[in-house]
């Protein structure tokens, strides 16, 4: 089994770990923790891909950096949502929270 | 003095290390040192991602899931080390461990969601059963493919990278993506801010 095998069960595994947490996490923030769990897990097989391989070690290393920082630009936008949504639902329950209108008719 | 307890010493030190020592003559016989040394960091971190990801995913209190992700997100640092890549693992330390978990955390407290929230119930057991499928599914479906295919790929062994190098590229062949990284930070600010915006109803009249 070559080293890039290894890195990218790794990399699997975080992807497995979040995605079984996205689906039993009963809040936003929980499913947040789980969504940067996967993120790693993309990130780790990027720069895995671009080691190992003779692809442009470069271009790898640059892909994972802009996963970086898209992960930090999305864990911003979804603390704003979550705080508007404790504030129209008082609580952050995703079966709470079953409406995507803007009045509260449901 | 010295030369009373000096064999004693290394009686007992052969006793504990012996056995160790043992072991690694019989690894070593299949593969070399360093191999060795980097397949037992690659075990160590693996490890500490399971038992992070484990605690992130499963633990019933939302302080203590966010501790588990430190813990995970430390050992893929780790991993970018293994892979020679020390730049993205300090950025690794800098952007999740730094930013992201103090994001996570207020996240977490502005919710007043710690330990008697929300979470502290165990989800019902067909939910439970769905998250063992989401786990087991895929796993199932591209750890196979992985280990078919990437045995084929042509295979390099790799040096540290040059800092320099990085800083290059996003200056010449990744300088439009590093541009457009730029304003989506500039966008997700922006917005988070208009989003989180209160508007104080005694503050309008003054305005």
């Amino acid at each position: 089994m070559s080293t890039l095998t290894l890195f990218f069960l790794a990399s699997l595994l975080l992807l497995s770990m979040g995605l079984a947490g996205l689906v039993t996490r009963r809040t936003l923030v929980g499913m947040l923790i789980s969504v940067e769990l996967m993120l790693n897990g993309a990130g780790l097989s990027i720069v895995a891909a671009a080691k190992c391989t003779p692809a442009s070690e470069v271009h790898g290393q640059l892909s994972a950096l802009f996963v970086m920082g898209l992960a930090a630009a999305e864990a911003t936008l979804i603390l704003a949502m979550i705080m508007v949504v404790q504030r129209r639902f008082g609580k952050v329950a995703t079966s709470e929270i079953s409406t995507i209108q803007a009045n509260k008719s449901h | 003095m010295e030369q009373l307890i000096n064999p004693i010493l290394d009686t007992l030190l052969a006793a504990i290390f012996s056995p160790l020592a043992y072991l690694e003559d019989l690894i070593s016989a299949y593969l070399p040192g360093q191999q060795i040394a980097a397949l037992a960091a690659f075990a160590l971190y693996v490890l500490v991602i399971l038992g992070g990801g484990t605690a992130a995913v499963m633990s019933r209190n939302l302080v203590r899931a966010m501790l588990g992700l430190v813990l995970t997100f430390l050992g893929v640092a780790g991993m970018y080390m293994l892979l020679a890549s020390p730049f993205l693992a300090f950025m690794q330390l800098l952007i999740y461990v730094g930013a992201v978990c103090v994001l996570i955390f207020f996240a977490i407290m502005l919710t007043k969601n710690t330990a008697e929230g929300e979470e502290a119930r165990l989800p019902s057991p067909v939910v439970g059963l769905y998250g063992l499928l989401a786990a087991v599914v895929p796993l199932g479906v591209l750890a196979p493919l992985v280990i078919i295919h990437a045995d084929k790929l042509p295979q390099v062994t790799y040096g540290a990278t040059d800092t320099r190098l990085l800083g290059e590229g996003l200056i010449t062949f990744d300088v439009v993506p590093f541009e457009l990284i730029s304003i989506i930070l500039l966008v997700a600010m922006a917005g988070a801010v208009f989003l989180a915006w209160r508007r104080r109803p005694e503050a309008g009249n003054d305005q």
